[in-house]
């Protein structure tokens, strides 16, 4: 089931009506069931797999936990338990790829292989399987007790606002509330809402309009002249955001409806000054991630130079893998590795003067941001294009067709969408939309409320465009 | 309590300005924008037609040869020079299709009588299940009867079958597998599916013996096209009775054209099987509505022969000039002895 659809439009009041009718003791089962239907909704066989996972996990915690005085014991059902979570990931994800890799080296070589794999991959594995690893990593390392109730560990897993596309959470916040009692509180109710209604117009409305223009410009790169081209690759920028922002806005507050609150994913990232702060706004959840269970098992940035390298370029070309099985996300991971260290280098070198005048300061920070922003714009064709040659053909028509080609013709109505979504960013600088409307007075914010319905309801792209994480 | 009723209140009121802005200024655009086929209802009611014709693409397909390529509607009009008459003609529809555009005329219009196209195909599974659907129902989507803004509404969060081609197929394959046919005799295969398999894995043979590979992969089409029964359960069968209930309600005479099928080549390639299950399917359509005040079933399913048909390779209604003269000769003569035309 995906959000901007009517079967959610009717799911999601029936499962918080159910949740606030039932009693406490009652309540997972039915989140669990509600998170059930709402998985096999897309592929319903798929959720056997995710119940392997989720028993070698349970299994595994409570296995650690039980042998806690035991180290080689509880490393070895560790171990088990991340190698066997990563196996499903990698049949399902990645043996295609290496199989294809395989089958042209082999090529190369002058050998007659021709083995093929075709599996298809479940929505939301990458995501749920890192939920699921969070959780034993946790245990392992004495963070978290054991969940020994398999239907709560379940839904810590399957908590259906979160299950397909993320943020991914972390067993001491996520798993510990599903225990908590809820009671019924309109802010909450209120708040849910309004993260609700925000998180489709930026979806429904500013992402998906522009993406009818990229997917016409990505198709067709050369038919396109060069403005044309940077043009999409700016929109592209803004769909990507609008598209996983909207989505994670809208996992906010379907699980705020019910009390929960999930984590933040983003936080402006498109007015970060640099790479590394880019990072720190952009899909947080799987940056921290990263963060906790790789960057700082390696010894992060407490190494000499060239063993902080190495860190940063196995975190980033992971995160990159980790988005897609191919070698345009390994080279978008790549990039932003280099770009991060030679920020970061740039930058201890040539540290920031606190005695410039304030408007100096201020006048560079717009320049940092705009260096950013442009090239996250630029990475991102890597992240976009449909495979290598893709990728070449737009920067080539990007650099190359300034005379000829079409030009892209955009209704000012999307400059207007799109006006509105860079407004709202600036406005909810470091602040998200159901706190900024706290302070306001009930006629301006009701003014916004039916602004954005409205928008959402009339002029939303009819377009079918799935949303942009369900790939990974 | 009291500062909940007032949001809701305050909620409702501005739904009810919403549409009225969007009625207002953004529906239009958007009918012609997602809906486009609104437009040919319109066309039939602003030339004050009295007598339309609702049809798919049998009604202007013609050869690529032929001198004379007018479609069926304008052969049965050449039969009635001094009326005033029209056509709706709409690739890949149906009775759902047809039941939506005779929606939109209103009662006060000229119409008199509508001829719509019975398409025997379009009871079927491949039909039913056609990748075609998505794109036919979504423009369908904003023609519902709710409030213009309800109905983006649901346009907005697709509230219209979206499935790829392969979960399309999929589902007709599986209708395929599980429907059971039914003989007055006893069959070797129970299912569509069944017999379509076993057809593929036999063969049809030619004069010298050998296995034909085309002829066989049209057999197949035959039978997993033809190998089914018609039930009241049937979507087509909801829809056409929709399309009665409508007629009665706005005072139209009401003519259903079932189609000539080509019903030869089914009994060349496949046999007297399946040219049976044709024929009772004809039987429960003539049954269910030949025989209703005011409307008339003109029954031409095989009155055009096999070399009247345009496609060789596959199964549709594509006639010849022969064929479609032959059609719109029957519906025209149905017209005049049921007194339909004044």
């Amino acid at each position: 089931m995906v959000f901007n659809s009517i079967e959610y439009v009717i799911f999601l009041p029936v499962v918080v009506l159910l949740f606030y009718l039932l009693p406490q003791k009652s309540r997972w089962l039915m989140l669990l069931v509600a998170s059930c239907v709402f998985y096999m909704w897309f592929v319903p066989k798929y959720i056997l797999i995710l119940f392997a996972t989720i028993i070698i996990d349970y299994s595994a915690g409570i296995l650690m936990e039980k042998h806690a005085d035991d180290p080689k014991k509880k490393k070895t059902y560790f171990v088990i338990s991340v190698v066997s979570t990563l196996l499903v990931l990698f049949i399902f994800k990645y043996l295609g790829f290496v199989n294809d890799n395989f089958v042209w080296l082999c090529q190369k070589l002058g050998l007659n292989v021709r083995t093929t794999v075709k599996i298809i991959l479940p929505i939301g594995l990458s995501f749920h399987t890192f939920q699921s690893m969070s959780y034993v990593i946790e245990v392992y390392r004495g963070n978290q007790k054991a969940e020994r109730h398999f239907g709560y560990y379940s839904l810590y897993v399957m908590f259906f606002p979160q299950l397909v596309t993320g943020p991914i959470e972390r067993p001491g916040n996520l798993l510990r509330q599903l225990h908590e009692h809820k009671e019924f509180r309109y802010e909450n109710i209120s708040q849910g809402m309004r993260l609700v209604l925000f998180g489709l117009f930026i979806k429904m409305v500013v992402a998906d309009q522009l993406g009818a223009y990229v997917d016409l410009v990505y198709a067709n790169p050369s038919d396109y002249n060069s403005w044309s081209v940077m043009l999409a690759m700016v929109f592209y920028s803004f769909q990507i955001y609008g598209d996983f922002f909207g989505y994670s806005t809208i996992a906010l507050g379907s699980a705020k409806l019910m009390g929960f609150n999930i984590s933040d994913n983003f936080r402006t990232p498109y007015l970060s000054k640099n790479i590394a702060e880019f990072w720190h706004r952009w899909h947080i959840s799987l940056s921290t991630w990263f963060r906790d269970y790789v960057y700082f098992p390696m010894g992060g940035s407490r190494v000499k130079f060239g063993r902080w390298v190495y860190n940063i370029m196995v975190v980033f070309v992971l995160s990159g893998i980790w988005h897609g099985a191919a070698w345009t996300f390994l080279l978008w991971g790549f990039a932003h590795g280099i770009l991060h260290i030679v920020e970061k280098s740039l930058r201890d070198r040539c540290p920031i003067k606190e005695t410039r005048p304030k408007w100096l300061n201020i006048s560079l920070d717009i320049i940092r941001v705009i260096k950013t922003f442009v090239l996250v714009t630029l990475f991102w064709v890597m992240f976009r294009a449909a495979d290598f040659a893709n990728m070449c053909d737009i920067f080539v028509a990007a650099v190359s067709n300034f005379g000829g080609g079409e030009q892209l013709t955009v209704a000012p109505s999307v400059w207007l969408y799109l006006g509105l979504f860079i407004l709202s960013d600036l406005l909810l600088f470091n602040s998200r939309f159901d706190i900024w409307c706290e302070g306001k007075c009930f006629i301006l914010r009701w003014f916004i409320y039916a602004v954005f319905l409205f928008m959402v309801i009339a002029c939303s792209n009819v377009d079918n465009f799935p949303f942009i994480y369900f790939q990974f | 309590m009291k500062k909940l009723l007032i949001r809701i209140l305050v909620f409702f009121a501005l739904i009810v300005v919403m549409n009225w802005v969007y009625s207002k200024w953004f529906y239009e655009k958007d009918l012609q924008k997602y809906s486009d086929i609104v437009n040919l209802s319109r066309h039939v009611v602003e030339d004050s037609c009295r007598i339309i014709y609702l049809g798919e693409s049998s009604n202007h397909t013609c050869g690529w040869a032929e001198n004379d390529k007018r479609k069926i509607s304008d052969m049965i009009w050449s039969y009635f020079p001094d009326i005033r008459c029209g056509d709706i003609t709409k690739d890949a529809s149906h009775a759902q299709v047809y039941y939506n555009m005779l929606k939109i005329i209103p009662k006060e219009s000229s119409v008199e009588t509508v001829v719509v196209t019975m398409n025997l195909r379009s009871f079927d599974a491949g039909w039913i299940y056609s990748e075609l659907e998505t794109a036919l129902q979504k423009q369908l989507v904003l023609l519902k009867d709710y409030p213009p803004l309800v109905n983006r509404f649901l346009l907005a969060f697709k509230a219209y079958p979206i499935r790829s081609k392969s979960e399309w197929n999929t589902m007709a394959r599986e209708h395929r597998e599980r429907e059971r046919l039914q003989f007055p005799y006893d069959f070797e295969w129970e299912t569509t599916g069944q017999w379509d398999n076993a057809m593929m894995k036999q063969g049809v043979v030619d004069s010298l013996g050998q296995r034909d590979d085309a002829l066989t992969s049209l057999a197949c089409t035959y039978i997993s096209t033809y190998a089914f029964l018609i039930h009241d359960d049937n979507p087509r069968v909801k829809d056409f009775d929709a399309i009665v209930d409508l007629c009665r309600e706005r005072g139209w005479n009401l003519v259903f054209n079932l189609l000539a099928e080509n019903v030869d080549k089914a009994n060349e390639l496949v046999g007297e099987d399946l040219v049976y299950l044709i024929n009772k399917n004809r039987d429960y359509l003539v049954q269910r509505y030949g025989s209703l005040e005011h409307v008339v079933l003109v029954d031409n399913l095989d009155v055009v022969r096999d070399a009247s048909f345009i496609d060789r390779n596959w199964t549709t209604e594509h006639y010849y000039a022969e064929g479609r003269q032959i059609i719109a000769h029957r519906i025209a003569m149905a017209l005049l002895h049921n007194k339909f035309i004044k």
